[in-house]
């Protein structure tokens, strides 16, 4: 089988990659630094018997995703299936904190998904055929003062899966969902969190067990679901008190 | 950025340091050029403070652990540095290839090794492991990303091998691999009677294929040194074997128990029922593993534990081959002088040859173990002295309490070390608790 990793070279995506690479899938990895893609590359083939592609684009530019889409000689019509493992962060994601950076946080989180998948649909629409893989955040759960537009992007992606599950409920095209708690990646690595932090590795392994189930959306680690739902039952009214208190 | 407390493994010191885990190359290049001051971190499993300083921040480099080129043909692997050894084990053993120089625990990095020149348990066949060494790529705040070989940048080099991660930080190396002629020991015991006698049964052995080193008691006043020679030959039937991958659970060697349970008493009981086991009870000849050959630390990690919170200081000597004699009759006087509580006493030999502050000659390596006692520390001094005198190589990797006088004393080359090291980095970016205690 052949994959797709859009966000391959750190973290959960670097972790997906092995545990494909385990199974002998075939991969296309993309990520922003050739490097790091030469040495996820050359590691993998060293290790399994696999092909392993690389391509270096930079998910938070409009222009580098459109190109990398537009590259003919990436046959898109061998994939069976693309994995979104990305997320970017920024220190400055406040209110009056971002500036510039702003479009690359929803290009990196949101929009560079939406063009890949806009790409991939036709694809597996004419198959009959394919995964779709996403990975939301459970900062997505309620509004925040730090990585806003971070968590605002995880909600639209959200809300788009929703929209792909609903689109292809009765056809083979398999989309899955994943809403990610605390995970030990760099994004999380110097922060001092109240829960722990679950392994990367861990969830890889799990993403590709469930890879044949049909339309999943889960949290990760479980319990997540059940803090999500708690705080969707509270009023706004509580939220804005509980922020004041916070402040 | 947040602040974690940290303790070296035999627990001399602990501080709060800034830790960042770089996953990209391009987050070397950042964390490196954000900091004033830094310094590399692998396992951190060396005994004294060498990948970290107070307040200062160290680049945890565990995610940089890939095979970057492998050529089985030439014996050749390119591979990133936080690779703990055990998994670069699990890769070349495959392929019928090992890299020879493997300190005693499993989950210690590349690079860390690199930096000390670790030697292994076959230092008297293959030397330190700068044997194997045919480049280095490092990345330093000002000087940027530089290759380092024989023919590239050689005095850098030369300083970056043994050189503490002094010189920035080590990202990849390439290795010179050597063919391995099986995956099984057979383990060899035989009784030494005294220091002299283990020396002496140590540097007559035809080394092929072999790790040799001793174990002596430290009680008997009568018999110095008596204790057992161990052999650990290698199998020579790797054709008739698998090797399964090595898997180490995580490892706990910083934990510790709440007391010191070595004392003259604990030391005696446990020595006698050690030695009692291997002359009398276990067979003579016996089947091991690569697994425990290798990693002999791995799954005894209570032996440290028992040093209790104070933790212990390891001091090992390197002693060449013509103050052999004299070395063992002035420890022997002193030890029967001050009455030092040694838990662990070794002997083995190696080869190489001396350069900056490598841990490295062709002589006979001594190995002490004590309990953080002020009895024990009077006696090191002593023992300071001893090295002083006769010019004999302290390991400062692994003794944390080594004063710089003392290393400028022992180590000929201090200055030029130093000197080199200040013409490449003059601001010494990159600091340690262990390069400030000695004064480099």
């Amino acid at each position: 089988m052949n994959y797709l990793i859009v966000g391959a070279s750190s973290g959960l995506g670097r972790d997906l990659a092995y545990a494909l690479s385990k199974k002998t899938h075939n991969l296309i990895l993309i990520s922003r630094d050739i490097r790091d893609l030469v040495a996820i590359k050359s590691d993998l083939e060293n290790r399994f018997k696999t092909k392993i592609s690389t391509y270096s684009v930079d998910l938070a530019s409009k222009t580098s995703v459109i190109a990398f889409l537009d590259n003919r000689e990436i046959e898109f019509s061998l994939l069976d299936g693309i994995l979104f493992p990305i997320g970017m962060m920024s220190d400055n994601d406040f209110i009056t904190g971002l500036n510039s950076k702003a479009e690359q946080i929803v290009n990196a989180n949101f929009l560079s998904i939406v063009k890949f998948t806009e790409k991939i649909i036709p694809i597996f629409k004419k198959k009959n055929n394919g995964l779709i893989v996403g990975f939301g955040s459970i900062a997505s759960s309620l509004g925040r003062r730090k990585n806003i537009l971070y968590s605002a992007s995880k909600r639209a992606l959200n809300s788009y899966f929703e929209s792909l599950t609903a689109s292809f409920e009765n056809s083979h095209i398999n989309i899955q969902f994943y809403i990610l708690g605390y995970l030990d990646t760099n994004l999380a690595f110097d922060e001092k969190l109240s829960l722990p932090k679950a392994s990367t590795k861990q969830l890889a392994l799990e993403v590709v067990k469930n890879m044949k189930k049909n339309n999943i959306k889960k949290y990760y680690p479980i319990w997540w679901g059940l803090i999500s739902y708690f705080i969707s039952l509270i009023p706004f009214v509580v939220i804005k008190k509980i922020f004041k208190f916070i402040k | 950025m947040f602040k974690k407390k940290i303790t070296s493994l035999d627990k001399s010191t602990t501080v709060d340091i800034f830790i960042k885990r770089p996953d990209k190359y391009r987050e070397i290049e950042n964390f490196s050029l954000e900091a004033d001051n830094l310094i590399t971190m692998g396992g951190c499993n060396s005994y004294s403070a060498a990948s970290f300083k107070k307040n200062n921040l160290s680049l945890l480099f565990t995610k940089f652990d890939r095979v970057l080129e492998f050529d089985k043909f030439n014996k050749s692997i390119t591979v990133e540095v936080g690779v703990k050894l055990s998994e670069l084990l699990n890769f070349t053993l495959k392929h019928g290839l090992w890299l020879p120089q493997i300190p005693g625990y499993p989950s210690i990095t590349l690079g860390g090794a690199i930096a000390a020149n670790a030697h292994g348990k076959s230092s008297d066949t293959h030397g330190t492991i700068k044997n194997q060494i045919k480049s280095i790529l490092i990345f330093h705040k000002t000087h940027g990303w530089m290759k380092l070989s024989n023919n590239e940048n050689k005095d850098i080099f030369e300083l970056t091998i043994g050189g503490f991660g002094l010189t920035g930080t080590i990202v990849s190396v390439e290795l010179k691999l050597i063919e391995i002629a099986g995956y099984d020991f057979t383990t060899t015991v035989e009784k030494v009677f005294s220091a002299k006698d283990a020396v002496k049964k140590l540097c007559s052995r035809d080394l092929d294929n072999i790790f040799s080193y001793s174990w002596n008691k430290t009680f008997n006043k009568k018999k110095f040194g008596e204790g057992l020679i161990f052999n650990n030959k290698i199998n020579e039937n790797k054709e008739n074997l698998t090797i399964n991958e090595m898997y180490f659970k995580t490892d706990n060697l910083n934990k510790h128990f709440f007391l010191n349970l070595w004392n003259k008493y604990s030391i005696k009981f446990f020595q006698n029922v050690y030695y009692n086991y291997f002359s009398v009870y276990k067979k003579k000849i016996a089947n091991d593993n690569f697994k425990n050959v290798l990693f002999p630390y791995s799954g005894k990690e209570t032996y440290f534990h028992m040093y209790g919170k104070k933790g212990f200081i390891e001091s090992q000597i390197l002693v060449t081959l013509n103050k052999i004699d004299i070395f063992i009759d002035e420890l022997e006087h002193l030890i029967n002088i001050h009455e030092p509580e040694i838990v662990l006493f070794s002997i083995k030999k190696m080869i190489g040859k001396e350069l900056f502050l490598r841990f490295e000659n062709t002589g006979m390596c001594f190995t002490f173990d004590f309990s953080s006692k002020n009895k024990n520390l009077d006696f090191l001094d002593k023992l300071d002295a001893l090295c002083v005198k006769h010019k004999l190589k302290p390991s400062i990797i692994k003794d944390s309490r080594l004063s710089s006088s003392t290393v400028q004393k022992c180590y000929k080359d201090f200055e030029n070390f130093k000197k080199t090291l200040l013409n490449f980095d003059s601001k010494k970016i990159y600091r340690s608790e262990l390069s400030d205690r000695i004064g480099i």
